[in-house]
C-alpha cells in the first residue's frame, strides 16, 4: 500500500514536470504573439487580437500555465482554430482527440497481440530446439526482419496487397472513420501488419535468448524430473520466469506506438493520434501539439506503472523484495 | 563485484529487482540493440573458425560499393539525377508511360518525371549515407562523452544526466525530430541535426550502461585505488573497454539513422523534395505504386541491403569485443 | 483429458508386469558428451544392481561422474551431443532406449529425484503446493482438492511446519532446510519405487544436513524405496547404505556392501576418502582438497590406472596397464587395483615411493594405514556419522 502511495506521488511530480517543460518549451518555440500568426496566419489582425485575448496570451506566463493545467484537468485542452480574414473557425482538440484516439489504441493493440501471438510460441519452441535448423532458419529470418524497415513492409503490402491485386483499401481517409473493429478491419489489417512484423522478430529474439537461459535452471530439470509434459514445462514453468524482459520492451513498444505509428500511419492514411501529432507540428498548431505531448506523457507514465505492476504479478521475489522495502 | 552465492536467495532478488524494475523506460534502446545483436549465431554464419565469414565480407563489401559510387558519383556514367530526363516516344495513339520498369538501358526504370531511378538512388545514397553517418557521429560524441561521465560518476552528476536522458527518450523519437526539422527548417543540415539531437540520448544511455559496467571492474577499482586521476582513469581503463561497444552500436545507429530519414520524409518533415534522398525518392514514388511500383521498391530494397550489413556488422563487432555482457 | 493419447501409447510400454530380479540393474553403462576439446567420458563402463528397498551410495569426489551417472540412469541428461551406451533395466525392462515421453510415465511416479541445491531446484514464480500438485495430478487419476490434500500430507510427512500455510507460499519465503524438505516431498508424493537423492545436503548447514539425511532414511523405510544416495562424503553413506559404489573418473573402482568395504578397504583410492572425511569445523567442500593432486582430466585421462598420478602406493604396472574389477575375497566386494590396500606389495609400492620422495607417498600418514585395518574402520564411521548428527550417538554407526 506504501509502495503504491510512493509510486502515486512520484507520478504526480513526474507529470508537473512533464506539462511544464512542454508548456514552456513551445512558448519558447512560439513565442507569445507568433504563436497565434503560426495557427492562423491569414487571419484579419482583428480575428488574430480576438484568439490571442481567448487563449490568454496576453496574461504571465505562470497565470497562463496554472489556467492552462486547470483546463486540461477538467477536460478543457484548448481549441484548433482555423480559417482566414473574419471567419476563424474553431474545434475543441478534445473533439478530436476523442476521435483519433481509440483509432490508435486498436492499431497498438491489435499490432502487440499479433507480435505476442507469433513471437510467444515461436520464441519458446526456438529456445526449446536451440541449435536446430527451425532454430537457424527462425533466427535469420528474424534477422532479416529487423532490417527490413515498416515503412518498407508497408509500401510493399500497399503495392501489392493494396494496389496491384487490390485486396484490401490501401487508403483509410475515409471520414467518419469507422471506430468498430468489425467495420474498419481492412483499413487497419495492413497497418497492423507492417507494425508486427518487425517486432516479432524482436520479440522472438529476446524471448528465445531468456528461454535459453531459463531451460538452463536446474528448476527446470526438477520439473521434467517430476514426469509432467514437455508443454506444461514449457510454458508453465519456463516461459514466465523468462518474460519480464519481453515485458518490459512490450510495453515500452505500446508507449512508443501511441504517439510514434505516425509512419505507418501516414502511409495507409489511418487517423491516429502520432498522425495528428505530425501534422500540428506541421501546421504549427502547438496549442494541439502541446496537449498530445502531455497525454503521450500521461500514457507513458501509466503504462510505466502498469508494466511495473506487472512484474510485481509474475515473479513473487519482487512483490515481496518489495513489500519489504 | 560479490560472487553470486548459491546459499543467499536475497541477492537473487535484489539483483533481480535492480535489473528489471527500475524505470523501465530507460532501457528501451537497450533491448532494441540487445535484440538485434543477440546470440552467437548469425555472427557466425558462413564463417569457418577464425576470420571474419563470408556474411561479414558480404556486408563489408556492400558498404565499400555504396561508399564508393556514391562518393564517386559525378564521375559516374550515369544520368543526372535532377536534369537529365528521358521521355519516352509515343507510340500509335497508346497512352504515354513515363515511369517505364527496369531495363537493361535503365537498370531500375524510369520514375514519374523521367528521371532514371539508379542514378537517384546512387545520389541519393551521398545525402542518407551523410546524415547518417554524420547524425550519428555528432551523437556518438556528445551521447559518448555525457554517458562515461555519467557512469564513471555515478553520484549526482550522473543521476542528473540520467534523468534528462530519460526525459529526452521519453519523446517519440521521430516527433522529436520532426520538430526539430520543422522549426529549423528542411535542409540536409538540420535534418542531420534533427536526428543526432534524437541519437544523442539513446547512444549516450548505452555509453553510460557500458561505463558503469567497467567501471566497476577489478582493474579500474585497482587504478583508481593507486591514485590514479580520474581522467586518467577514464581515459586510460574505462574509454578503451567502451569504444569497442559503442563502436558496434553506432553501426547499428547508422542503420536506425538512415531508416528515419526515410520515415521523416514520409510524413513530410525530411529533407525538401528537390533534395535527392532515399526517403524523398519513396515518397515521389508512392503515388505510382500501382503502375510503377520499382521507383520505391528500388530504393527500399537497396536500403534493406545496407541495414542488413550494418546490422550484421554491428553483430560481429559485438560477438569479438563481446560487449553485451557487460554492457547490456 | 489428463493423460494425453501419446503419452498413453508410451506408458503401455511399462504396463507388463514387471519382471521379478533387482529393481535396477545397470550393465555397462558408458555416456560420453562430445565437447570442444573431444570426448569426455563422464560415465565409463559402470555396471551395478540396487534390489527393492535397499540404499547403494555413490561415493566419489567432484566430477567422478556421480551426477551424470544418476541422471544417466534416470534419462535426464540433455540430448544434444550426450551418447549413451549399455543396458538400464528398471524392472527387468529396458529403459535406455525409451524416449523422453516414454519415460515420462516412470518420472516422478517409479522413480524420482531429489537435487543438489534446494535453492535453485524449486520453480521460484510457482507456489510450493502447486509445485506438489501438479506432479500428483499428472501421475495419479485424483480430483484437484484430493491432490491438494496429498500435498498437505506429504508437506506434513517431510516435517514442515505450518504445512496449511507453506502450501500457498514460494520458495523464497523458506530456508535451505525448508526448500530440501519440500524438494523432497516433491519426489516421494507419487510413491516412487526409487529415489535418487544427489548430494541432497551439500548445499546446506551442517547442522540440517543430518535431519535431511534422517528423514531421507525413516520416508525409504517407511515407503520400502529404494534409494541411490549419491554424496562426496564416505561419512554420509557409512550408516545409511546398503552398499557402496566408490567412482573414480566415472568408472566403478569398489563396490562392496558397506559393513566389508569399511573392514576390507582395498582400493587406495577409497583408502583416501576414509581419510579425508571432514572434521566437525570445516566447510563441507574441504575434503575435496584433502586428497592430494587434482581428480583427472576425463577428456584426456592418463594411461594406466586413472588413479596413478595420485597414487601413494603407484608403481611400474600402473601406468601401463588399467586394472580390471576383480573379486575381492567375496564376489560382492570388487576392486580395481594391482597392488590392493593391505597386501605386502602395496607396503612395498610405498616404501618405495617414499624412498624416491613420491609426495602422495610422504602426505599418507602412518595412524591410520591399513597396518591397523580393522581397527581405523572399527571407529571412523561412527565418528563421523556422530558428528553429522550432532553428538549424539547413533546405533547404525557400529554397521
Ligand atoms: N553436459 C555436459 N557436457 C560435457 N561435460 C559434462 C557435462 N555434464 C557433466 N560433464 C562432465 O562430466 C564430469 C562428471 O560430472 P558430474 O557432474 O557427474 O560430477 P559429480 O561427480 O557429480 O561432481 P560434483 O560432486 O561436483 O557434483 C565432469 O568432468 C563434467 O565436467
Ligand atoms: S596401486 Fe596402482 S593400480 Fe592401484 S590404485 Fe594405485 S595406481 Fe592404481
Ligand atoms: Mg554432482
Amino acid at each position: 500500500m506504501r509502495m503504491i502511495f510512493t509510486k502515486l506521488v512520484r507520478l504526480v511530480v513526474v507529470l508537473f514536470v512533464v506539462t511544464f517543460l512542454s508548456f514552456w518549451f513551445i512558448k519558447l518555440i512560439g513565442g507569445n504573439n507568433d504563436l497565434v500568426a503560426k495557427m492562423i496566419p491569414f487571419a484579419s489582425i482583428e480575428e488574430k487580437e480576438r484568439v490571442r485575448e481567448e487563449i490568454g496570451l496576453n496574461k504571465p506566463f505562470f497565470v497562463q500555465y496554472r489556467n492552462w493545467i486547470g483546463n486540461f484537468v477538467t477536460g478543457d485542452l484548448g481549441q484548433i482554430y482555423t480559417g482566414s480574414g473574419a471567419n476563424v473557425a474553431s474545434v475543441p482538440v478534445s473533439e478530436t482527440i476523442v476521435k483519433r484516439l481509440p483509432v490508435s489504441l486498436e492499431l497498438m493493440l491489435y499490432a502487440q497481440l499479433l507480435a505476442l501471438a507469433i513471437a510467444i510460441p515461436l520464441g519458446v519452441f526456438t529456445a526449446y530446439r536451440a541449435g536446430s535448423k527451425f532454430d537457424r532458419g527462425s533466427n535469420m529470418a528474424a534477422f532479416g526482419l529487423l532490417a527490413l524497415p515498416q515503412f518498407v513492409v508497408a509500401l510493399l503490402l500497399a503495392t501489392y496487397v493494396g494496389a496491384k491485386w487490390q485486396l484490401l483499401p490501401t487508403q483509410a481517409n475515409v471520414d467518419p472513420f469507422p471506430l468498430s473493429p468489425a467495420d474498419n478491419w481492412q483499413y487497419m489489417l495492413m497497418p497492423i501488419i507492417s507494425l508486427a512484423l518487425a517486432q516479432i522478430a524482436i520479440y522472438t529474439r529476446l524471448l528465445r535468448s531468456d528461454m535459453i537461459a531459463t531451460l538452463q535452471e536446474d528448476f527446470i530439470t526438477t520439473a521434467k524430473a517430476k514426469g509432467i509434459p514437455a508443454k506444461r514445462v514449457l510454458f508453465r514453468h519456463a516461459l514466465r520466469p523468462s518474460s519480464l524482459t519481453l515485458l518490459t520492451v512490450a510495453g515500452l513498444n505500446v508507449g512508443a506506438l501511441i504517439g510514434g505509428a505516425v509512419v505507418i500511419e501516414r502511409i495507409f492514411q489511418v487517423p491516429g493520434i502520432g498522425g495528428l501529432l505530425a501534422a500540428s507540428i506541421l501546421s504549427q498548431q502547438y496549442l494541439l501539439t502541446q496537449s498530445l505531448v502531455v497525454l503521450i506523457a500521461i500514457f507513458y507514465i501509466l503504462l510505466n506503472f502498469f508494466v511495473d505492476i506487472l512484474y510485481s504479478v509474475l515473479d513473487p521475489r519482487i512483490r515481496h523484495a518489495r513489500a519489504v522495502a | 563485484m560479490p560472487a553470486p552465492s548459491h546459499n543467499s536467495g536475497d541477492d537473487i532478488v535484489q539483483s533481480l529487482v535492480a535489473d528489471k524494475s527500475h524505470d523501465s523506460a530507460v532501457d528501451e534502446p537497450m533491448l532494441y540493440f540487445a535484440a538485434v545483436t543477440d546470440g552467437p549465431e548469425i555472427a557466425n554464419i558462413g564463417k569457418k573458425r577464425k576470420g571474419l565469414g563470408v556474411g561479414a565480407w558480404l556486408s563489408i563489401i556492400w558498404l565499400a560499393l555504396l561508399l564508393t559510387s556514391s562518393f564517386a558519383a559525378p564521375f559516374l556514367p550515369i544520368p543526372d539525377p535532377i536534369n537529365d530526363v528521358e521521355l519516352p516516344r509515343s507510340g500509335g495513339g497508346k497512352a504515354v508511360v513515363i515511369a517505364t520498369p527496369p531495363s537493361l538501358d535503365h537498370l531500375f526504370g524510369l520514375d514519374g518525371s523521367g528521371h532514371d531511378v539508379l542514378s537517384r538512388v546512387i545520389w541519393g545514397a551521398r545525402n542518407s549515407l551523410l546524415i547518417g553517418i554524420v547524425s550519428v557521429g555528432l551523437g556518438l560524441l556528445v551521447g559518448g562523452v555525457l554517458g562515461n561521465i555519467a557512469g564513471y560518476f555515478k553520484g549526482k552528476i550522473g543521476g542528473f544526466i540520467g534523468s534528462v536522458l530519460d526525459i529526452l527518450l521519453a519523446f517519440p523519437q521521430l516527433i522529436l525530430a520532426l520538430f526539430v526539422v520543422t522549426v529549423l527548417g528542411h535542409t540536409v543540415a538540420n535534418v542531420t541535426f534533427a536526428l543526432a539531437i534524437v541519437s544523442t540520448p539513446v547512444l549516450a544511455r548505452i555509453a553510460r550502461a557500458s561505463a558503469l559496467s567497467w567501471s566497476e571492474r577489478e582493474f579500474v577499482l585497482a587504478a583508481r585505488a593507486q591514485g590514479a586521476t580520474h581522467r586518467r582513469v577514464i581515459w586510460r581503463e574505462v574509454l578503451p573497454n567502451v569504444l569497442p561497444a559503442m563502436f558496434s552500436i553506432a553501426l547499428l545507429g547508422i542503420a536506425v539513422v538512415i531508416v528515419a530519414e526515410a520515415g521523416l520524409a514520409i510524413i513530410g518533415a525530411g529533407v525538401k523534395p528537390e533534395v535527392v534522398t532515399w526517403g524523398n525518392i519513396i515518397v515521389g514514388g508512392q503515388g505510382e505504386l500501382r503502375g510503377a511500383a520499382h521507383i520505391v521498391l528500388a530504393p527500399s530494397l537497396i536500403i534493406f541491403l545496407t541495414v542488413l550489413s550494418l546490422n550484421f556488422l554491428g553483430d560481429v563487432v559485438r560477438a569479438r569485443s563481446d560487449v553485451r555482457d557487460s554492457a547490456l | 483429458m489428463r493423460k494425453s493419447k501419446k503419452s498413453a501409447d508410451a506408458a503401455a510400454r511399462f504396463e507388463t508386469e514387471p519382471a521379478e530380479g533387482p529393481l535396477l540393474q545397470v550393465v555397462d553403462l558408458h555416456t560420453h558428451f562430445h565437447t570442444g576439446r573431444g570426448v569426455a567420458r563422464a560415465v565409463d563402463g559402470v555396471t551395478l544392481s540396487l534390489e527393492r528397498g535397499q540404499t547403494l551410495g555413490v561415493v566419489g569426489e567432484s566430477g567422478s561422474g556421480k551426477t551424470v551417472l544418476a541422471r544417466s540412469i534416470m534419462g535426464l541428461l540433455p540430448k544434444s551431443n550426450v551418447e549413451r551406451t549399455g543396458s538400464i533395466l528398471f524392472e527387468g525392462r529396458e529403459i535406455i532406449d525409451a524416449s523422453n515421453d516414454e519415460l515420462r510415465a516412470l518420472w516422478g511416479s517409479q522413480m524420482s529425484m531429489v537435487f543438489q541445491d534446494p535453492m535453485t531446484s524449486l520453480n521460484p514464480v510457482m507456489k510450493i503446493g502447486n509445485q506438489i500438485t501438479e506432479m500428483i495430478l499428472q501421475h495419479l487419476d485424483v480430483s484437484k482438492k484430493y491432490a491438494g490434500e496429498l500435498a498437505l500430507a506429504q508437506l506434513k510427512a517431510v516435517g514442515i511446519p505450518e504445512a496449511e500455510r507453506r502450501l500457498k507460499e514460494y520458495p523464497h519465503q523458506m530456508s535451505g532446510g525448508m526448500r530440501q524438505r519440500i524438494m523432497i516431498a516433491i519426489a516421494i508424493a507419487c510413491g516412487p519405487k526409487l529415489l535418487f537423492a544427489d548430494e541432497p545436503t551439500t548445499a546446506l548447514d551442517v547442522t540440517v544436513q543430518a535431519q535431511i539425511l534422517d528423514l531421507l532414511e525413516e520416508q525409504q523405510r517407511e515407503r520400502f524405496m529404494a534409494m541411490i544416495l549419491v554424496t562426496h562424503d564416505l561419512g554420509v553413506v557409512a550408516g545409511r547404505a546398503d552398499e557402496i559404489v566408490v567412482m573414480y573418473a566415472g568408472r566403478i573402482v569398489e563396490k562392496a556392501p558397506t559393513g566389508l568395504l569399511f573392514s576390507d578397504m582395498r582400493h587406495p583410492y577409497t583408502e583416501a576418502l576414509l581419510r579425508s572425511i571432514p572434521k566437525l569445523s570445516a566447510p563441507s567442500h574441504s575434503l575435496l582438497q584433502a586428497i592430494g593432486g587434482r581428480p583427472p582430466d576425463i577428456v584426456n585421462p592418463p594411461t594406466g590406472c586413472k588413479f596413478s598420478p595420485r597414487c601413494p602406493y603407484v608403481h611400474e604396472k600402473c601406468t601401463q596397464e588399467e586394472p580390471p574389477l576383480v573379486d575381492a575375497t567375496s564376489p560382492d566386494h570388487q576392486f580395481r587395483c594391482w597392488t590392493p590396500v593391505g597386501t605386502p606389495e602395496n607396503r612395498a609400492a610405498l616404501e618405495a615411493n617414499r624412498a624416491a620422495g613420491l609426495e602422495s607417498a610422504l602426505a599418507v600418514v602412518e595412524d591410520v594405514l591399513p597396518a591397523g585395518v580393522s581397527t581405523a574402520t572399527e571407529t571412523l564411521p561412527q565418528v563421523t556419522t556422530s558428528h553429522l548428527r550432532g553428538g549424539t550417538i547413533n546405533p547404525k554407526g557400529s554397521v
